[in-house]
């Protein structure tokens, strides 16, 4: 009987330890994105990312001895499929660790579940100020932010335009708002009269809002849509006679950039600023060239959204946290992740541990302002990476 | 301001008119409202970028293909859905209504999220009257929009079907009794009533491109006018259409862009409140 | 099925109901939660379209306002959330009460019509007054309790449920649902009899409408996060699909629906986004060719008496 009750008991331990062998093979880290709603072509960039980003990382041996594992969930743009999402990461897939978004109000539904739940959360894309402001111990961005894209990069670039007079369109989203006002400030401060619009992002009749941009006889146009709503505005800017008199800037940068940008504003679309991290002729580290190579042989082409690239580098600097922590625990994760100092594809990667404002947790990469010519990529700003002028 | 927001609101007005004509025609013979409206409106879309800007169709072609293939869609719709509903419009709102998601959804699954657009007709822009640039495609679909309500008028009013269709509108048992096949006039009515959502579809596309959902704002505005037009009233659908659009646009240009859409729901309570049966209606309840 | 051996039987259900979480995780927890939401909603829409003949498309609006009023009240001026809920429920109540007496007399298509128009202002309203809802950007409002706990909010809404199923059931089975039926099968008949046709439905409508508002306030306090997506058309699909295949016009249905549709919904999930199409799908077959639901197919081979029963006895009592 005794013998038997051992036996017993041995096979269950044997069983329990091989169930959690199998269960912990490899890591999970969490991803959240939106791959439907009006930024889906997003959540394809991120998948392309992830994609190289977890061969890069096991084919270097993976982090702890064992593989590294993605699990997407979708968020649809949506803050409340977000929060959820995140949830689910978190309590069904048992991740260790989640990581990208690119809608600022999503993240900032997601960095509170992240707080309750203690589960470290490296927003990647998603530039609000609060997100980091909020000095949650458990968040941190590894990509830029509202306040510093306007003062690092497009206010310096409206002031080294000379441009006399600025409108700005913002979509009603935390980042849209967030950053069109952080924008009107910085330019006032340089001396640059504007005014500003808020607007639907899925709106697709912009004429009435164009009308009025015209009325103001800007000679900048300073577009905050992200989303295919930026298209509309694009081509109908372009109908109106709007961008004639004015250059357009994409203030997010991945719209222009996505594959059915020209089929929506044809000709329109020339012309037309953008803000990116990704150039081929700026390349800032070695890995970034090993990205583009990665790249162009994974999907035969050459890379454009830059959102690929960023969630790229935000699983490196994940799976480089937790081969240093040696361990999954979440508070000892945040220990890592405050100590890092990665090479990635944009530079060093650090956190400033400054606490008190939206620098905390936070590592800002630098952004360029990048115009079309003829369909091609031309390099406005900064001045030290410039590739040609701009053209009216 | 004035000028462009009123070209806006009449471009969209005979948009707002077709759709709702479709609307009002099969309410006005069958007492059936299509919840699905916006959907065959967005499918016209789909097909006529499907034939045109994907295989490399002539765009006339492509828009009088998908006219047809939506054409014969309602028609099966009608057969499978709709006949068994008969005398029970609350079953036919519950099914066109789950038609309606299921569409939305097996469109976001087959084309994505991503918007699609049928060719321009014309490129470029125009200067109206010295007035303002305006997109030579919105004009293109005025044009279109018009000659097509046109045609439908032509056919309701002046031919030996729209005499019939007139007849069964008003009196459905004395137009048995003298022998029209109520059954096929109901199948050919609805397929016409989707047949005039592809028509609205196929002309306003190349403007504002399809997405799976597009079709909801189009489908309650139709409402809207064929309420504020008098339910089964053909120039109530005309001229709430070109109310609707002109107020819509007014509304956005002077009042609040974000509010666009308010504005003719704020009509249609409206109308419920003073005259429920609408500018042209019947006062009959 | 005698009352007596109903009740037994809907004890051991709630009984097994409050130890049922017990041994879950957090995750499953989340499903059931959500579940019971559906079940006050889809319960409640049912006493317009199964029980009146009401086909509203109002009713996630309706727990919109709840959510929003509640909301707003607990994270702008700093209001309990049961308070906010409360209040809540009588601006949703009061919005019905209106709603009803503005379109009943037209009824049919015309409430359906006014319904989807009141429930798209009140989506534009939401997300153009972003300053005090925070539109599309979702409105984040405090927990019912000082520390969130999945179970605590399992047992709140079970026992949110368990009272608006009750308040459901007593109505139905009062003189009031025989009049309820004998709206909907009859109009006229039901008039000629004494019945107060429109009096019957504004009712209805108002009890449906605050059912829907104290739900959509729970269920906002659950989620922390008010969003559009509570007053959308999308949530008001569900209920309807719900309440659809589980079995229009029957007190089970809808909540053998809710549970059976929202758990599909979750692993579906495991598939990508498509648990829409497949409800959408379903339901239009069950619509077209088992009117009654899931539930009535079961009880055509098995045939139960009270709701013949019921029926039989709607029409003499005036």
């Amino acid at each position: 009987m005794k013998c038997k009750r051992r036996i017993t008991a041995v096979a269950v331990a044997l069983l329990l330890l091989c169930g959690s062998a199998w269960a912990q093979d490899t890591i999970k880290i969490g991803v959240v994105g939106p791959r439907t709603g009006p930024a889906a072509a997003t959540g394809a960039a991120f998948e392309e990312g992830i994609k190289l980003a977890t061969e890069y990382v096991n084919s270097k041996g993976g982090v702890m001895g064992k593989k590294l594992e993605i699990v997407f969930e979708d968020t649809a743009g949506a803050p409340d499929k977000a929060a959820s999402g995140f949830e689910r990461l978190v309590t069904r897939d048992k991740v260790v660790m989640v990581l990208g978004e690119s809608h600022s109000s999503s993240a900032l539904a997601e960095i509170e579940v992240a707080n309750r739940m203690k589960i470290p959360f490296i927003v990647v894309e998603a530039w609000a100020d609060e997100i980091t402001s909020k000095n949650y111990r458990y968040v941190f961005r590894a990509g830029p932010s509202n306040s510093g894209v306007v003062s690092k990069t497009i206010a310096k670039w409206v002031v080294h335009e000379k441009f006399k007079r600025a409108f700005i369109v913002a979509e009603n989203t935390d980042w849209g708002i967030g950053i069109g006002k952080l924008t009107e400030n910085a330019i006032a401060k340089a001396g640059v009269p504007s005014e500003s619009m808020i607007t639907e992002r899925n709106s697709q009749d912009h004429y009435v809002e164009l009308t009025k941009i015209k009325a103001f006889k800007p000679d900048v146009v300073l577009a905050y849509i992200y989303g295919v709503g930026l298209h509309y505005f694009v081509a109908q800017a372009g109908e109106t006679g709007v961008s004639s008199k004015a250059v357009t800037l994409d203030g997010a940068g991945p719209p222009s950039l996505w594959p059915d940008y020209w089929k929506n504003v044809g000709d329109y679309g020339d012309l037309e600023c953008f803000v990116s991290s990704m150039h081929e002729k700026v390349e800032l580290t070695d890995l970034a060239k090993h990205y583009r190579e990665a790249y162009t042989k994974a999907f035969g082409k050459a890379p454009t959204d830059y959102k690929s690239r960023s969630i790229f580098d935000g699983i490196l600097i994940a799976a480089d946290a937790v081969s240093r922590a040696k361990a999954t625990d979440a508070d000892k994760l945040v220990d890592a992740l405050e100590k890092t100092n990665l090479k990635t594809t944009r530079g060093m990667a650090k956190f400033s541990l400054e606490k008190g404002g939206a620098e905390y947790h936070q590592w800002e990469p630098p952004m360029l302002v990048i115009q079309w010519q003829n369909k091609q990529q031309v390099v406005l700003y900064p001045p030290e990476a410039a590739t040609g002028k701009i053209k009216h | 301001m004035l000028a462009i927001s009123v070209m806006n609101g009449l471009v969209i007005g005979v948009i707002y008119a077709l759709a709702a004509l479709g609307v009002s025609l099969v309410v006005g013979i069958m007492n059936v409202v299509n919840f699905a409206h916006g959907e065959l409106y967005i499918l016209a879309g789909y097909f006529s970028y499907l034939f045109a800007s994907a295989l490399g169709m002539n765009f006339i072609a492509a828009m009088l293909i998908a006219l047809a293939l939506v054409f014969l869609l309602g028609i099966v719709i009608e057969v499978t859905l709709i006949r068994p509903t008969y005398g029970n419009d609350m079953y036919s709102l519950i099914l066109t209504f789950i038609l309606s998601i299921v569409l939305q959804n097996a469109y976001l699954l087959i084309f994505g999220p991503y918007p699609n657009k049928p060719p321009l007709w014309v490129k470029g822009a125009a200067d109206v009257f010295g007035l303002f640039l305006y997109g030579n495609q919105r004009l293109a679909a005025l044009i279109a929009g018009v000659a097509v309500i046109a045609v439908v008028f032509f056919i309701i009013k002046k031919t030996w079907f729209g005499r019939i269709i007139r007849a069964t509108s008003q009196d459905r048992e004395m137009a048995e009794l003298n022998g029209v096949d109520t059954t096929r006039l109901n199948m050919l009515s609805f397929g016409l009533g989707c047949a005039l959502a592809a028509a609205a579809g196929v002309i306003l596309t190349p403007v504002f491109p399809v997405t799976p959902t597009a079709g909801v704002p189009v489908a309650l505005t139709a409402f809207v006018v064929v309420v504020l037009g008098g339910m089964g009233s053909m120039w109530g659908c005309v001229v709430g259409g070109l109310l609707l659009g002109l107020v819509e646009n007014l509304g956005a240009a002077f009042i609040s862009t974000g509010y666009k859409n308010v504005f003719g729901f704020i009509i249609l309570i409206l109308v419920l409140l003073i005259r429920p049966s609408g500018l042209f209606g019947r006062a009959k309840v | 099925m005698t009352g007596k051996k109903a009740l037994l039987i809907s004890m051991l259900i709630l009984a097994g109901m409050c130890v049922l979480p017990l041994g879950l995780g957090i995750y499953p927890q989340h499903v059931l939660i959500v579940s019971l939401f559906y079940v006050m909603m889809a319960s409640s829409w049912n006493l317009l379209a199964g029980y009146t003949g009401q086909v509203s498309f109002g009713h996630a609006a309706m727990a919109g306002i709840g959510a929003y009023a509640s909301g707003i009240l607990a994270a702008k001026a700093g209001i309990n959330p049961w308070i906010g809920i409360c209040l809540g429920t009588v601006l949703a109540a009061l919005i019905g009460l209106g709603l009803g007496a503005l379109c009943l007399k037209m009824g049919g298509i015309y409430l359906s019509l006014t319904t989807l128009a009141f429930s798209q202002i009140l989506h534009i309203i939401i997300v153009n007054e972003y300053d005090l809802t925070r539109g599309t950007m979702g409105l984040q409002v405090p927990s019912l309790m000082a520390e969130y706990d999945k179970l605590v909010y399992y047992y709140i809404m079970l026992a949110a449920a368990v009272l608006i199923l009750s308040i459901l059931y007593r109505m139905i089975h009062s003189n009031l649902g025989l009049n309820f039926r004998a709206v909907q099968n009859d109009e006229l008949a039901a008039k000629s009899l004494g019945v107060r046709v429109l009096q019957v439905r504004v009712l209805a409508f108002t009890v449906a409408s605050a059912m829907a508002g104290f739900a959509g306030g729970l269920y906002g306090h659950y989620l922390l996060l008010v969003t559009p997506e509570i007053p959308s058309l999308d949530l008001q699909f569900y209920v309807l699909a719900m309440t659809v295949i589980g079995g229009m016009g029957s007190f089970i249905g809808p909540i053998i629906g809710a549970f059976a549709l929202n758990i599909l919904a979750e692993k579906i999930r495991d598939y990508g986004e498509y648990h829409v199409l497949v409800f959408g799908l379903i339901a239009l077959v069950v619509a077209r060719f088992a009117p009654n639901g899931l539930l009535g197919l079961w009880k055509k081979f098995k045939p139960i008496k009270p709701i013949q029963a019921v029926k039989q006895k709607a029409f003499p009592t005036p």
